[in-house]
């Protein structure tokens, strides 16, 4: 039924204009395996999700099936527009990614004039629906990156082009999620851009310094925000002070450690009746390992490390260096946000509100990360070794 | 269009292609390096944390996890009976009914806390403002008001919930203890506290056996008490506890607590007093008592009366007091002394503090040198009221000033003389003495299955031993009972030995234990420990201890018709200090007997502690403590079904039961007479008898000389009970002749003694042949 289609080499050479002529351009099959692994990941979170947030959704909303009907709603939602945005030309990104930086920058400015405080502070904004400006400008760095170093392909060795826009750029949008305050989301900004930077061919020295300024400002801003080195004191030593700050890590434990190798079976967490807080949002994974064991958590790891694989694969096989880049920097992203989810569930990292993706009870950030994988499908519909519809062989 | 064409379109102009495929190389690469970097290095950490969490550390978080998430409710057991050896409760539970408030359901279902105070505080008499109080604090869940209430005020409460469609209040089932016989061997039983777990006496000790194994239903919960999906229950069911049979017999243990009682009062005894009797062949426990008891379904009242005015004054003192800080310190010394009161009543004297045994301890000493050889029966010992020991530096005074003269071994110890027993004790040694008081259990706890059981103190060997360091002083006291301490179940278990062929028995007070449908779970028997002296040594030391009482001391323990059997005791309490560190005059007197001699069966031993100077009774045990054990045995041994032998025994200490003679020829009265001992004179010459004094069914002694009437009519005035008391035998009975009664007569009738009590009061009219009951004291009994 597929075939391999054997594009021309003559086809990346093609001029731009050529190129962006349409939006939905079409062009060859997308990825049937990132396609698939999205699609099951996607469902397994909502199942897992439907059993982590049966209590706490009973106790909360008096139905067990509240968090889980909304979740699958925006499941539904995002992935016609991941199968949409997959359809579309992924150029329009490169030509609008400096209005989706701006518009970025822009909310994450008005976040402290309008936004809505929770625990001290201000991420989200409510513009009809409620989203974090944050997941949206890691979104617009990894576009403008991609677009600015697709351009500026042969001088990024040089500090100008190489170096000086991108941190430009970062110092004010961390700038802006550090003033929220949102450390976690400041982290990942910095991370996401530095990979940019790497994959873009900024030069090896400038890393050397980025990492010794970084570690310099994590010091300094762990010696003066009291709660964050309360955090670490509590990642370190939990049992300290187990009913306040070592509450959720030993919770969480207790929930990935009586898993077992087999897990306790589906739908049959004990963790989740409101001993673990968080338990179908950022702690989801604990449920994971408590209910399907250490086999069921290696199976998810499993299937997130296949999609990232793949990730990177669609980018190296892209037509140009906006899709390598564009495709490497989202795959990167969604890793990044796996390995720091996991590894604070499971208390290998200090605590800090990272949600894990695909998985994670919250509308717009699923929506935003199908849209994220359509974009990753739509470079790979135009790659160098795709598959196609035989009947729409070109 | 065109501004995104332009940068890109100069690029492709000025870079050679060379370059570019360079540069995408290096992308490409980088690409490759973040694909094995976040596609596989950043997943091994993260797989060895989860290994190490779930499967290395599994069984620590499951464990941890599983107490994190269970709730364990108790379903308490019914506690077990104890019974006396007839199967009667001394202690038993019914079911009341705790009443707890839940003061965050409370706030919750939004309901009015003043109504709630207010109804409660009525049906259960408990302060408004502490119910209040309770009910206010909403992080509580369980705010108990009032335990164990009867089926009754449970019903009001509930009433009350119903009519103001209350859910904050709850009720739960729990057991009440309850004493049937209330002060009766209160000590030996205890009692349970609020918890319904033993805290005293058998309750504590045989704690576990009666409390059974309370059951649990094990849930799995959610915070905050949800309810889980999946979750698991699992139910432990309870067991009753086991109910346990004593070899108390509450008759028995009835008579020693009545005669204790009549003991204390008569001779005015200071500091309460305890008795035990106990088989000497089998150790069996069948009585235990203390005076200065208390009521177990009342534990924390003070029932000793001068305790009671003590502590109301010093409660009262406090008060009046108005400086703060004094009286908080008044006041915690007073709650402080009602603790000490507390703990003074619930105390089991007879296993739970020494004391002094005084001259009853020559039995041991007297048996251990018999035993060795130390002394025979033929050895003489000069007492001259007074000696200076060699080795020893006080004087040593006898009890009887003037001596007790030459005197063999069995007149040493019919005398209690403390000179002759001196000399025993030097013959003994102190290394043998220490010996066998260490083979008669009298430095070790007996082993009785009853809490809190001391043991006394006692001279090391060394000390005993060593005549450099005063061993020898040491020696001679011990030898008399002095200057060391035993407890009271040590010295019977030690003189049962004594008397029981030399066997050492372990005491026990449990006789069988029953499970919740009655069937035996265990039974207790005899434990011989070991044998202390032979069987030939017991023997002989029973006839010394029988000659005790027809020929020594404890003349007044004699009872008509029983071989009875002891030895005194007066001990000073070398311990007792008045309020300038001086040594007080108080005294324990003691006596432990034994019957029947030819075949000893029951010891019993009683001691009065402190005996009041005011009574007119001289303070020793053989005037005091050894009546008591005749009374005691008088009301025991025939219960017991010991038959009173009254072959040889002077018929006219007995009584006897008047038949009744009306119609009867005189030939027919005077064979029915004979065969109760009776003789007779008769009025009138009729055929038959009409009248008769006394009236049939009367009881009167032995070898009365009753009237018969032979048709004259029988006199019916009254005659005035005369005075007795002070008159020696002989005088009493002339008395009563006169005044046409009969003379019984308990206790010692030596024609030295004096009556000191009399049953019916001088001055009563009674009618004639009307038996009076007098007591006679043998006064010459002062140890």
């Amino acid at each position: 039924m597929f075939e391999r289609k054997k594009q021309a080499a003559t086809s990346a050479a093609r001029p731009l204009d050529e190129r962006v002529r349409t939006v939905t351009d079409e062009s060859g099959m997308l990825d049937i395996p990132f396609l698939v692994l999205t699609l099951l990941l996607v469902a397994i979170g909502l199942i897992m999700l439907f059993s982590a947030s049966y209590a706490s959704a009973y106790q909360r909303e008096g139905n067990p099936a509240y968090y889980f009907v909304r979740q699958a709603g925006f499941a539904v939602f995002g992935i016609i527009l991941m199968l949409v945005v997959s359809r579309m030309n992924y150029f329009i990104w490169y030509r609008t990614s400096m209005l989706i930086l701006c518009a970025a920058v822009l909310l994450l400015a008005l976040v402290p004039i309008i936004g809505t405080e929770e625990k001290g502070a201000k991420r989200w904004i409510y513009l009809g629906i409620s989203f974090q400006p944050s997941e949206i400008a890691k979104l617009a760095v990894i576009l403008s990156f991609a677009a600015m170093m697709s351009l500026f392909k042969d001088k990024m060795d040089t500090f100008k082009y190489g170096v000086m826009p991108y941190v430009a750029i970062l110092a004010v949008i961390a700038g802006l999620l550090f003033l929220e305050p949102h450390m976690s989301a400041t982290l990942i900004i910095i991370a996401i851009g530095a990979m940019m930077m790497f994959l873009g061919g900024t030069k090896g020295r400038w890393f050397v310094l980025g990492a010794v300024l970084v570690v310099g400002l994590v010091a300094a801003y762990l010696a003066v925000k009291g709660y964050a080195s309360q955090r670490i004191t509590a990642w370190l030593n939990p049992e300290a002070d187990p009913s306040d700050s070592g509450y959720q890590i030993i919770q969480s434990r207790y929930a990935i450690g009586s898993g077992g190798l087999l897990g306790l079976g589906f739908g049959k967490s004990r963790q989740k009746y409101l001993y673990l807080p968080e338990e179908h949002n950022d702690y989801i994974f604990a449920i994971v390992c408590e209910e399907l064991g250490f086999v069921g958590a290696l199976g998810v790891i499993l299937l997130f490390a296949m999609l990232i694989i793949r990730g990177y694969w669609i980018a190296m096989h892209a037509r140009d260096r906006f899709g390598t880049l564009t495709a490497a920097g989202l795959t990167s992203l969604l890793a990044l946000q796996v390995f720091l989810n996991i590894g604070v569930v499971s208390n290998m990292l200090p605590a800090t509100g990272i949600s894990l993706p695909l998985f994670s009870y919250g509308g717009t950030a699923l929506i935003l990360q199908l849209v994220e994988m359509g974009i990753i499908l739509s470079i790979s519909r135009w790659g160098t070794n795709q598959l196609t519809w035989g009947k729409k062989k070109k | 269009m065109a501004q995104t064409n332009r940068p890109t379109g100069r690029n492709r102009k000025k870079k050679p292609a060379y370059d570019r495929e360079k540069a995408n190389r290096q992308v490409l690469r980088r690409t490759l390096a973040m694909m094995i970097v976040c596609g596989i290095l950043l997943f091994i950490p993260l797989m060895a944390t989860l290994f190490r969490l779930m499967i290395l550390d599994h069984d620590k978080y499951e464990t941890d996890a599983i107490e994190n998430q269970t709730r364990s409710t108790s379903v308490s057991a019914s506690r077990g009976v104890i019974y006396d050896r007839n199967m009667n409760a001394l202690a038993a539970s019914t079911t009341v009914e705790n009443i707890f408030l839940d003061p965050l359901e409370i706030s919750q279902a939004g309901e009015d806390i003043n109504l709630i105070a207010d109804g409660l505080s009525k049906i259960l008499d408990v302060d408004k403002g502490k119910i209040l109080e309770k009910a206010s604090d909403t992080s509580r869940r369980y705010e108990v008001v009032a335990y164990k209430q009867p089926q009754e005020t449970a019903d009001k409460v509930r009433e009350f919930i119903n009519e103001n469609n209350l859910t904050g209040i709850h009720l739960e089932p729990t057991a009440q203890r309850y004493y049937p016989y209330g002060t009766l061997a209160a000590q030996l039983i205890g009692f349970t506290n609020d918890s319904n777990s033993g805290a005293e006496g058998l309750e504590a000790y045989y704690d576990n056996t009666l409390e059974g194994t309370a059951g649990a239903v094990i849930t799995t919960k959610g915070n905050y008490e949800t309810e889980m999906l999946y979750s698991y229950e699992k139910y432990y069911e309870a067991t009753d506890g086991n109910s346990m049979v004593l070899t108390l017999d509450s008759t028995v243990q009835y008579y020693l607590e009545k005669n204790l009682q009549a003991a204390i009062e008569k001779y005015d005894v200071q500091n309460g007093a305890f008795a035990i009797m106990m088989d000497v062949n089998t150790g069996a426990i069948l009585g235990m008592a203390t005076e200065g008891s208390y009521d177990p379904n009342d534990y924390l009242e003070i029932y000793d009366e001068k305790t009671v005015e003590e502590l109301a004054e010093m409660k009262a003192d406090a008060e009046a007091l108005t400086d703060t800080q004094e009286k908080e310190d008044a006041m915690a010394a007073y709650n402080a002394a009602v603790v000490t009161a507390r703990l003074n009543q619930w105390r089991n004297r007879c296993v739970s503090d020494g004391y002094e045994p005084g001259s009853t301890f020559k039995t041991i000493t007297l048996a251990a040198a018999l035993e060795e050889g130390a002394v025979t029966l033929e050895d003489t010992f000069y007492c001259g009221g007074s000696e200076k020991f060699a080795g020893r530096e006080q004087i040593l005074d006898c009890w009887k000033k003037g001596g007790h003269g030459q005197e063999n071994t069995a007149e040493a110890l019919q005398n209690s003389c403390n000179i002759a027993f001196g000399h025993i004790g030097l013959k003994l040694g102190g290394a043998k003495l220490y010996e066998y008081a260490d083979s008669f259990g009298l430095l070790e706890k007996t082993g009785v299955d009853m809490s809190g059981e001391a043991v006394g103190y006692f001279y090391n060997k060394e000390m005993l031993a060593n005549n450099e360091t005063n061993g020898t002083s040491y020696l001679i006291s011990t030898a008399f009972g002095q200057s060391f301490k035993i407890t009271p179940i040590q010295l019977v278990r030690a003189i049962a030995a004594v008397v029981n062929g030399g066997y050492v028995l372990k005491p026990y007070i449990v006789d069988e234990i029953l499970d919740a449908d009655g069937n035996t779970v265990q039974k207790n028997s005899t434990t011989v420990l070991r044998q202390a002296i032979s069987e030939e040594t017991s023997e002989t030391m029973c006839r010394l201890l029988e000659s005790v009482v027809t020929d020594g001391t404890a003349g007044n323990a004699a009872l008509p018709g029983y071989r009875i059997g002891g030895k005194t005791g007066t001990s000073e309490k070398l311990d007792v200090l008045d309020e300038y560190g001086r040594q007080v005059d108080d005294k324990i007197v003691s006596f432990v007997g034994v019957a029947p001699m030819d075949n000893p069966q029951y010891i019993v031993l009683v001691a009065l502690d402190t005996p009041g100077s005011g009574s007119g009774y001289y303070i020793s045990g053989g005037i005091m403590a050894a009546p008591t054990v005749r009374d005691i045995f008088a009301d025991t041994l025939p219960y017991l079904g010991v038959q009173p032998d009254y072959t040889d025994v002077d018929m006219s200490t007995v009584n006897v039961e008047m038949p009744s003679l009306s119609g009867k020829t005189e030939q027919e009265a005077k064979e029915l007479l004979a065969a109760q001992s009776l003789t007779y004179i008769t009025v009138g010459d009729g055929e038959t008898v009409t009248g008769q004094i006394p009236a049939p069914g009367t009881m009167l002694p032995g070898n009365s000389q009753v009237i018969l009437y032979m048709g004259e009519e029988v006199p019916t005035d009254k005659v005035k009970v005369p005075d007795l008391r002070g008159m020696t035998p002989a005088q009493a009975n002339t008395a009563l002749v006169n005044s046409g009664l009969y003379l019984q007569s308990k206790g010692s009738d030596l024609s030295w003694a004096t009556v000191t009590s009399q049953d019916i009061a001088p001055g009563t009219e009674v009618d004639r042949g009307t038996t009076i009951t007098v007591e006679y004291t043998d006064h010459t009994a002062q140890d």
